[in-house]
């Protein structure tokens, strides 16, 4: 038998290793998954659970992610299944049908921006501190639009990540995704109108120098094969 | 729109621009397409506010994302948990 001089000391095995490695590469993501959760509940108490049981998930499955791999979006789809279980469980679920024409909705709130600018209003996210406004209007969209929302705008991931958490094909994330931005908009146009804003006078507002808008990240290689067929509008 | 559109000499109109607008601004269209787009903001008058408009409100999305309250207080929980599981790591940070 060995004699340990250091009986606190325990030498590495395959399970310490295992767990050095999900402490470093998944449990260092909980803010981001709270973050996530809280945008599924909207309730910091059934949102912490949701966490609770999404890294006691990883953590049982944790065998089944391959280095290399997006833990966010591992992590994320976790979540959303853990969610999805429980609203189940609870009937709390909402369903909500989707948007049946995106790109109806992308006009809607190019005519509803035109309206405001001839109403003076345009200029809010220049003039007014939107943070509550947008937690507000967020935490009141259905919750597919305000998961796409999430996932898309605040997490930041391409529409294909976003539909392989969510478990649906591309378009319907690009359609919940367009409807969730156009209730949005109209929702933070109406906080502006509350809160009495508006440029006094429109007409002499001054023509802003041209620049030049890009997109917020690369846009795709040309398009060979096979063509998407949610974009429509050729 | 379509009655703006003879004045924007380029490749596509505005309703075809502005339907795009989303998918141009999220890097979604190919290549071709966002070019197409590209050039005509180039020449538009009427198209680029409702692009630097959108662009805001995406902004400001994104802007929004913050660290929510009391996640170190979650942390240890979730450490709790998973020890209970036989999760041996996890310092208290």
């Amino acid at each position: 038998m060995t004699d340990r001089t250091d009986s606190t000391a325990e030498p590495p095995t395959p399970d310490t290793d295992r767990d050095a490695v999900f402490e470093r590469d998944v449990l260092a993501a909980l803010p981001a998954v709270a973050r996530f959760a809280r945008s599924l509940t909207r309730d910091a108490a059934a949102a912490d659970d949701l966490v609770q049981d999404t890294f006691l998930l990883a953590y049982r499955f944790h065998h089944t992610f391959h280095a290399g791999e997006d833990v966010l979006r591992w992590l994320f789809t976790i979540c959303r299944r853990a969610w999805m279980r429980d609203s189940m469980r609870n009937q709390r679920m909402v369903t909500t049908e989707d948007g049946t024409d995106a790109e109806l909705d992308t006009l809607a709130a190019v005519y509803g921006h035109a309206a405001a600018k001839r109403a003076g209003e345009d200029a809010l996210f220049e003039r007014l501190d939107l943070a509550p406004a947008i937690e507000t209007a967020l935490g009141e969209l259905p919750a597919p639009f305000r998961v796409a929302v999430g996932l898309v705008d605040v997490e930041g991931f391409s529409y294909d990540d976003a539909a392989a958490m969510e478990g649906v094909p591309v378009g319907t994330i690009r359609s919940r995704l367009f409807r969730g931005r156009r209730l949005l908009q109209e929702r933070l146009l109406d906080f502006a109108r509350d809160a009495g804003y508006s440029t006094a006078h429109p007409a002499l507002t001054p023509i802003a120098p041209r620049t030049t808008i890009t997109p917020r990240r690369q846009p795709r290689r040309a398009a060979t094969g096979t063509p998407r067929t949610d974009q429509t509008d050729d | 729109m379509t009655d703006h559109d003879t004045l924007t000499p380029a490749t596509i109109d505005c309703e075809t621009a502005v339907r795009r607008l989303w998918d141009y601004l999220d890097a979604e269209l190919d290549a071709v397409r966002s070019a197409e787009v590209a050039a005509h903001l180039e020449t538009c008058l009427l198209c680029p506010p409702h692009y630097t408009f959108a662009r805001q409100m995406l902004d400001a999305l994104e802007a929004s994302r913050r660290e929510p309250d009391g996640i170190a207080s979650l942390r240890l929980r979730v450490i709790a948990a998973l020890h209970a599981s036989g999760f041996r790591g996890g310092s208290a940070r």
